[in-house]
């Protein structure tokens, strides 16, 4: 048996971190793009005369999909080749915490962005009038649903450059781990969903181009519910890391604070795509029938507070293993 | 890398009770408000039926906010909700957008600012549902669909304060941990200016409307 030292470890989760950021940041990107694509080469079918087009505004799309992978390969890129100095065994988990905060938050958010672009172009071989709007539309949606791989990101930045050798290691390295599963968990739902209210939004936008400040208006504040799920997940990450916990030699304490970053990331997963779907219904049938606008997102918003409501059970529970537990 | 999260602080001991004031919090939001002040004065003065170029940026400001409101809440509540929403927005997307400016800071960088609007909105709600419905009829509220369901409605209400103050909180702070690293990273060249564009710009500008639009729906599931 082998018997490592913290410096040896650190760089063991640096390099682990650093794969599971671009491993997992790679799966959503991928996907997105890969739809964006498809229904590109629809949307040619149907319109050949405008593939040049369909052709611009599927790359403008899919860079912009890109991003969270983008986003995934700057964390991996610096967890391989940042200075790791003379660091403890707690910036270990720190990192590993980042790596898999980055990982799990880009894949949403990749499948996500690629909606709205797919959808972009297909209305662009039906309305080619709507050209700028379809694009402002489509620009506005993506970089909306992008919300959660940023909050991603900004976790895993926190866990990779903020110090964290005055603190105990028994339980706070669970913390850090716990912080970065939770907003990466929790932003995989939400990004989906964004990106589904933003695709039905360019759809929408392509049927009836009068409609769009109504369902932009309406696209935007459903996605802003749907990523309350990640909000809560960012949340928990901060008390996680900014909360002192007290040294202990108990192993209960740090798996208690484990569990609590898993509970809203696992528990944000559906809410996300679930509100997402409210948010897509609301939107389509309000470019369909604008004089029911007001009713319509009056329902969304409700329909998604109760699917919104085993979110918060997750977040009270993890509230309750960080705080009494 | 030393001034991730740190905040300017300004801490008074009056009688065992420790007082924190974030002096840059504070400074930038006074600079916001007399920011607000001067595009007031400019584009109230010497109104006319002719309207000058100040008068007519503040008439389709007024107009489409008026516009939104009345869309949400319905006619006979925009005369009275209009305002606190104009007002709203055009705080927020002060503040977001004053960031971008060497040298300031977004004073929705810090948490209180924030949840203090979040609160405010959340009260005003609130105060507004029980104002239309009566207090019978609000109260009524919490025990549907049965009456056990009373202490997770409330907390579904508490939690909305939470989502709404965290997810300006979140954009504006995480954007400008990522402007700090990413200039940190590449030594400030190329990069720092597109990526103040994006958050500074527009995202900042996204999320004072998200935020102006949640704080109105808010009102409007309440009154009606």
């Amino acid at each position: 048996m082998m018997e490592f030292d913290a410096q040896a470890w650190v760089g063991v989760a640096a390099f682990v971190g650093g794969g599971i950021a671009i491993g997992f940041g790679a799966i959503g990107a991928a996907i997105g793009e890969g739809y964006t694509a498809a229904v590109a080469n629809l949307a040619v079918s149907r319109n050949p005369k405008l593939s040049g087009e369909i052709f611009k505004n599927m790359l403008v799309g899919q860079a912009v999909a890109e991003s969270a992978s983008i986003f995934a390969l700057v964390v991996a890129i610096l967890l391989l080749f940042m200075d790791r100095g003379n660091a403890t065994m707690l910036k270990a988990a720190a990192l590993l915490g980042a790596g898999l905060s980055m990982g799990f938050g880009a894949i949403g958010s990749g499948i996500g962005a690629g909606f709205p672009a797919g959808q972009a172009c297909l209305g662009l071989s039906r309305q080619p009038a709507a050209a700028t709007r379809l694009t402002t539309n489509m620009l506005i949606g993506s970089a909306v649903c992008q919300t959660p791989a940023i909050f991603s990101l900004v976790v895993a930045f926190i866990l990779l450059f903020m110090d964290f050798s005055a603190a105990p290691f028994n339980p706070t390295w669970a913390a850090l781990i716990g912080a970065g599963l939770s907003t990466g968990l929790a932003a995989i739902g939400s990004g989906f969903g964004g990106g589904m209210a933003a695709g039905s939004s360019c759809e929408g936008v392509a049927r009836q181009p009068e409609t769009i400040g109504n369902v932009t208006t309406i696209m935007l504040v459903g996605q802003a519910v749907a990523q309350t799920p990640a909000i809560f997940g960012l949340l928990v990450s901060f008390i996680l890391i900014f909360k002192v916990f007290p040294e202990t030699t108990q192993i209960q304490t740090a798996m208690a604070l484990l569990g609590a970053g898993l509970c809203t990331g696992f528990g944000g997963i559906g809410p996300g795509l679930g509100n997402g779907m409210a948010a897509e219904g609301a939107v389509r049938w309000v470019a369909r029938n604008l004089p029911s606008a007001a009713d319509l997102m009056r329902i969304m918003l409700v329909g998604q507070a109760v699917s919104q409501s085993t979110a918060i059970y997750a977040l009270v529970v993890s509230l309750v293993l960080i705080f009494v537990v | 890398m030393g001034d991730l999260g740190r905040i300017h602080q300004l801490i008074i001991s009056v009688g065992g009770q420790k007082l924190t004031f974030n002096l840059e919090v504070i400074l930038m939001t006074w600079i916001v408000i007399a920011v607000l002040l001067i595009f007031g004065v400019m584009m109230t003065r010497q109104r006319g039926v002719l309207p000058h170029s100040m008068q007519v940026l503040g008439e389709l400001f007024v107009g489409q906010f008026y516009q939104l409101t009345e869309d949400a809440v319905g006619k006979e509540y925009v005369e009275k909700y209009a305002p606190l929403i104009c007002s709203v927005f055009m705080f927020v997307v002060f503040s977001n957008l004053l960031g971008i400016f060497p040298h300031l800071e977004e004073p929705t960088k810090d948490l209180n600012t924030p949840l203090s609007l979040g609160i405010m909105g959340f009260v005003i709600a609130h105060y507004a549902g029980i104002r239309s419905k009566g207090f019978k009829a609000y109260a009524k509220e919490y025990f549907q669909p049965v009456f056990f369901m009373m202490p997770l409605n409330v907390i579904g209400e508490l939690a909305k304060i939470i989502s709404i103050s965290f997810r300006l909180f979140g954009n504006i702070m995480g954007g400008s941990i990522i402007i700090l690293v990413v200039s940190y990273l590449c030594y400030s060249i190329v990069l720092p200016p597109f990526l103040l564009a994006f958050f500074g710009i527009f995202v900042g500008t996204v999320q004072a409307f998200v935020f102006t639009m949640l704080t109105l729906v808010y009102i409007s599931i309440q009154v009606k």
